[in-house]
């Protein structure tokens, strides 16, 4: 298992390596100026002393490699476009806001959405059941940015619950990451509710019940513990979603997120905020891809013999 | 090396023509095809939900290719002086911003909509076919570096490079948005497609044809590819609403489609900010995105009960 | 299996949404607040601001920054509503010739106990000149004699620096020596990259002295709190020297990016003040609130033409007047613009005179009649026209209109929508040769029309249009040596007829003067006022008895 994961954790070396290649020559295709932000043109000598002093006038091998070195010794350089800021001080500030934002959304989805599956499957064809199915496909169905904007009309004008924006009160921490985890959520619910009714079918179950156990023993020592490994495996996939999905949030609920900042720095071409963001993302990734894999390691110990 | 990674198991199924096939597996495919596909059909059309679900789609797909055609208004005309009416007979969907007709302009919208997605989906299908196959049939080296590299290319964050691919192109028509919203998902088709056909690499049928001196392009093609065929059926009504969702997530974040053209995706957005107002210019494109979506995953939860026997058991009805 | 209760799921889905449209109509109403005169207790203003803010007089750019700084540090002057400068920190000032004289106040002091003195603006103002900071407000200092040389510098710079004529001759005196006769120089002075910066707190932390911890000022608010791209929280400086007449005790500002979460943040009594862009399709809904306000701003959007392409006057001229302004505006933008009557725009001090009657060339609804008949002089039109514009609200809409609009006389025309840095990228100048139209615009730096005019000299990198008129570049010039403002404004005429007259070559087609829409709680839409460069003073606001 520790060489397992300690392989795993070697692998993100080259992986890293190729995301700052691909994104360095992605940006350098880009075009455009960082320095230019409105319709006035930069005055020649001021252009000049931009580019000298963010070494943007040196060869493209010598910025590639000034920047290599700049992520494995965790400084990622100053921001093109906040003048005022380090893309260190930027993904201080801002991406803790967006790991908390994942992780409720998250939160939620796994809090509400995998009892509701557990809950469906054994009441199977109740008006729960269908209630839940109804409700699971709209939060798959409907943009998000569509049922974000709904709810704040409702929820936060409307009925005045909560804030509409912001992320600073525990209050106002609601409705985004609900918001963000209603797919998740409806992930999860369909998956377990279908791997659930698949397991109590099992022979497994059927004998057990034939000895007489009672029903909340066999669900808990047996149903549950198989019907819940898709539900891991598809947190990996769902937390791709969240991530890409948390920039809608962050733009429509006004939270001073990593996601926002990474589309306006990419449209102000601020490339070493860019290029920090990303390797940032890749590393977050990659870890919890890791992570996954290790759970589902340690729940099915059928893979942990394939895994050679 | 392992054969069934965790991940393919959400959403892979077993090696489902071996089991169905039943006497025609020995005799080779053509055999167990013929009686796969009727077998399946008959199936899907049990489940009502999924035959419904087809019907509304097929429907719709026609609606989008139809009506723009015959539809009395021109979508792309500016009548300012009709801008945002309500729903009426002469628009039943009444009208934008610019006083179009907001009927025909969701069926355009839809037609790229649908190709958008169509064409996404064929890409992710025909880069997962290559890479998987390749990988899954000749094992060995060439497969632990594939794999490898789809290891490397899972940590790819997705969203940033399709904004900077997206930047870098420039104009967004409906090529690009197929290119960007089919570059990172193909990873899980080539993965399905590879576990398939490491699955199905082990029957007789196939063993007898190497013995009997087949190519291996030969193989791969008449034997080993048709039987994955249903799982990539199934792969791609499951990759469609992702795509649609998708391309509708790039119009909310400004790397819609350029004007005059429209995609769903770009005119919900676009309605977003109207629906105080004029709640129909979001909800109708918003709905239609809805729809499709809902329709595509009946579709494919359908097809997967039809293809996949096991679950006949807990089917009800 | 699960087809039933998907079907049933399927049709409660289709009910609730139908549900949902029919009860989605209109919206609540906000509680009004009847504006009543007395002083509310809580003196604190809740103040919605569009984007992130820079806190350093040198390098700030967006108009957020310039409204946080202009109320957190103290200029030498500032600008009254009639746009004139009126002393702020400078008691008064005089002007001989090239040499101009601020007297500074006595007494004055920092948030961290140091005196005021002219030698705290003389390093601000060098600094912004600095190569090494590179600050994009630079030009705006190069009237100074010596400042272009020491900016254009590449080393060994600190010889140049004191070559720069801005000198603290004593503590309450700041000696600037021009290049030359500049009337407008003072009112430039109010613009935010000539604030005055702490040498002290500078020094000490070159790259993070604009942290809330850090941080030192001397204006009427000094900064409590400072969330990157979130918040702001301002509170009273008592030591300002008008302490006294400072109604508000605190300020929060909040940055709220999405246009419609503004408005919905506004209606949920979170902000007092929307002081951002409304989204257009909002305004008609919105401009008939009390809340709504409306104030024009000194900039004006125009379509440009690559003269390249378009090489014939009557085209240009046709194209110009099948432009139905008050329909876009009315239909499109929303945001209640004024139709341009030519470059200069409305606000602009003699704007009469400047503009007169108005372009022949710009109706405000068109005239399509006209353009068809000027189309017709034109031998060898080009009738299948490339516009470019930039994305975002409301640009595609108003070239789509534009579109339609050229399709009556006769031109067909294609849309292309480019991401912005792209965009300016592609504009050059020159342009290329597959473009013939762009969109763009230029608002005001200070408030003297020779901001506006010079953009139209042959070597400016702000022309884009390949307009190039030897004349025109001499009247320039002469405009900059004349210091009496009457003969100004009358060269000024000359100008503008040159460009958008009866006989003026019409290298763009002006669109309208921008406007600043904003919602402003009735408790204090009385005293919250924004001006013509969006500028906000916080010292005259208060908030009333609601």
């Amino acid at each position: 298992m520790t060489a397992f994961i300690i392989r795993r954790i070697l692998w993100t070396i080259p992986v890293l390596l190729l995301v700052i290649f691909l994104t360095f020559v992605m940006m350098k295709q880009i075009g455009g100026n960082p320095f230019r932000r409105t319709e006035r043109a930069v005055p020649v000598a001021i252009q000049q002393n931009l580019e000298r002093k963010f070494n943007l006038d040196e060869p493209w091998y010598v910025q590639y490699a000034l920047y290599v070195k700049g992520v494995f010794t965790f400084d990622l350089g100053p921001s093109l476009v906040s003048r005022d800021r380090t893309v260190n001080d930027i993904i201080r500030e801002h991406a803790p806001k967006s790991l908390e934002l994942g992780f409720y959304a998250m939160l939620w989805a796994i809090v509400l959405g995998i009892p509701a599956g557990v809950i469906a499957a054994l009441r199977h064809n109740s008006i729960f059941d269908y209630g839940l199915m109804f409700f699971s496909n709209v939060g798959f169905a409907v943009p998000s940015f569509l049922v974000a904007t709904l709810l704040i009309y409702y929820v936060a004008l409307k009925w005045g619950l909560v804030p509409t924006n912001g992320w600073t009160t525990w209050e106002s921490k609601i409705l985004p990451s609900f918001a963000l985890g209603l797919l998740p959520m409806a992930y999860f619910a369909r998956l377990v509710r279908g791997s659930m009714l698949e397991t109590l079918q099992q022979d497994y179950v059927r004998t057990a019940r034939a000895k007489g156990l009672r029903q909340r023993r066999i669900i808990v020592r047996h149903v549950l513990r198989n019907s819940l490994i898709p539900a891991i495996t598809a947190i990996a996939p769902l937390l791709g979603f969240i991530i890409t999905g948390s920039f809608v949030i962050e733009v429509i609920f006004s939270i001073p997120g990593i996601g926002r900042y990474f589309v306006t720095s990419v449209s102000s071409r601020d490339y070493s905020v860019v290029m920090g963001i990303t390797v940032l993302t890749s590393v977050v990734i990659v870890l919890a891809n890791l992570v996954v894999d290790i759970l589902y390691g340690i729940l099915d110990p059928r893979t942990r013999e394939a895994r050679t | 090396m392992s054969t069934t990674d965790p991940r393919d198991a959400v959403v892979a199924e077993p090696a489902v023509p071996e089991v169905v096939a039943g006497a025609g597996a020995h005799a080779g495919a053509p055999m167990a095809r013929a009686s796969l596909w009727r077998d399946a059909w008959r199936r899907y059309l049990q489940n009502k939900g999924a035959v419904i679900a087809g019907a509304i789609f097929l429907l719709i797909v026609l609606f989008c290719l139809i009506w723009p055609i015959i539809s009395p208004h021109d979508a792309n005309k500016v009548d300012l002086t009709q801008a945002r009416q309500g729903p009426s007979l002469e628009h039943p969907l009444g009208t934008d911003a610019f006083g179009r007709d907001m009927l025909t302009r969701v069926a355009l919208a839809g037609r790229i909509s649908l190709a958008i997605g169509l064409g996404a989906t064929v890409a992710i299908l025909v880069f997962g076919v290559i890479y998987g196959s390749t990988a899954g049939f000749f094992g060995g080296r060439l497969d632990n570096i594939q794999m490898r590299l789809l290891d490397a290319l899972y940590g790819l964050p997705y969203l940033p490079f399709a904004i900077i691919l997206l930047a870098i192109i420039g104009t967004i028509n409906m090529w690009t948005m197929i290119l960007a919203l089919s570059i990172a998902s193909w990873f899980t088709a080539a993965r399905i497609v590879r576990g398939q056909i490491i699955t199905l690499k082990q029957n007789d049928y196939v063993r007898a044809a190497q013995a009997l001196g087949a190519r291996w392009y030969r193989i791969l093609s008449r034997h080993l590819l048709p039987n994955t065929l249903g799982v990539l059926i199934i792969a791609m009504f499951l990759e469609l609403p992702g795509v649609i969702l998708g391309e509708a997530f790039l119009g909310f974040i400004g790397l819609g489609i350029s004007p005059p053209d429209a995609s769903l995706g770009s005119m919900a957005e676009e309605g977003r900010s109207e629906y105080r107002a004029n709640p129909h210019i979001m909800f109708v494109p918003g709905l239609a995105i809805a729809i499709l979506v809902l329709c595509a995953n009946f579709i494919a939860d359908g097809m997967r009960d039809a293809l996949d026997p096991r679950t006949r058991e807990t089917k009800e009805g | 299996m699960l087809s039933r209760n998907r079907w049933l799921s399927a049709v409660l889905l289709s009910l609730v949404a139908v549900l949902l449209v029919v009860g989605c109509g209109g919206d609540d109403d906000e509680g009004g607040n009847g504006g009543g005169g007395a002083a509310a207790a809580d003196q604190t203003l809740k103040w919605g601001l569009g984007s992130e803010f820079l806190l350093d007089p040198g390098l700030a750019t967006d108009t957020t920054s310039s409204k946080i700084l202009s109320n957190i540090f103290d200029g030498l002057v500032k600008l009254n509503n009639d746009l004139e400068a009126e002393p702020a920190a400078a008691e008064s000032w005089d002007e001989n010739g090239k040499v101009v004289t601020f007297h500074l106040r006595e007494g004055m002091k920092w948030t961290n106990g140091d005196p005021v003195t002219a030698g705290d603006y003389e390093f601000a103002w060098k600094r912004a000149l600095s190569p090494e900071l590179g600050s994009d407000y630079a030009y705006q200092l190069t009237g100074i004699q010596g400042a272009a040389e020491y900016n254009e510098c590449e080393n060994n710079c600190n010889a140049l620096r004191d070559k720069v004529m801005v000198q603290a001759t004593d503590p309450q005196t700041l000696k600037v020596t021009l290049t030359s006769v500049q009337p407008w120089f003072i009112e430039q002075v109010a613009h935010h990259v000539f604030l005055p910066v702490n040498p002290k707190a500078v020094q000490a932390a070159p790259e993070r002295w604009t942290r809330p911890e850090n941080i030192v000022t001397n204006g009427a608010f000094k900064v409590e709190d400072a969330q990157p791209s979130a918040s702001i929280t301002l509170v009273k400086n008592a030591d300002w020297r008008d302490a006294a007449n400072v109604k508000l005790e605190r300020v929060e500002g909040r940055i709220i990016v999405d246009g419609t979460t503004a408005v919905q943040s506004f209606e949920a009594g979170e902000v007092d003040v929307l002081d951002e862009q409304l989204p257009p399709a909002e305004i008609p809904r919105l401009k008939d609130t009390p809340e709504y306000e409306l104030y024009t701003g000194l900039g004006t959007t125009y379509y440009g033409f690559n003269m390249k392409n378009i090489t014939d006057i009557n085209q240009r001229r046709a194209m110009s007047l099948a432009v139905n302004r008050r329909q876009i505006i009315d239909t499109i933008t929303q945001a209640n613009e004024i139709p341009a009557k030519g470059f200069t725009p409305e606000g602009m001090p003699g704007f009469e005179e400047i503009v007169g009657e108005g372009s022949p060339w710009t109706p405000e609804a068109g005239d399509i009649d006209q353009a068809k008949e000027y189309m017709a002089k034109v031998q060898g039109p080009k009738q299948k026209v490339a516009i470019v514009t930039n994305e975002g609200d409301p640009n595609k809409d108003v070239a789509v209109a534009l579109q339609s609009m050229w399709k009556e006389i006769g031109v067909d025309s294609t849309i292309r929508v480019m991401e912005w840095q792209q965009y300016l990228e592609y504009l050059g100048p020159p342009p290329p040769g597959a473009v013939d139209l762009f969109r763009l615009g230029w608002v005001g730096d200070f408030v003297d029309d020779i901001n506006f005019l010079e953009l139209w000299t042959c070597e400016s990198g702000n022309n884009n249009t390949g307009f190039c008129d030897k004349e025109y570049d001499a009247l320039v010039e002469k405009a900059k040596a004349t210091p009496d403002d009457a003969e100004r404004t009358e060269i000024y005429n000359q100008l503008e007829a040159k460009l958008t007259g009866q006989d003026g070559a019409l290298p763009f087609i002006p669109m309208w003067s921008i406007s600043y829409n904003n919602l402003e709680r009735e408790s204090v839409k009385e005293t919250f006022q924004i001006n013509l460069l969006d500028q906000v003073d916080l010292t005259t606001v208060e908030i009333k008895e609601s």
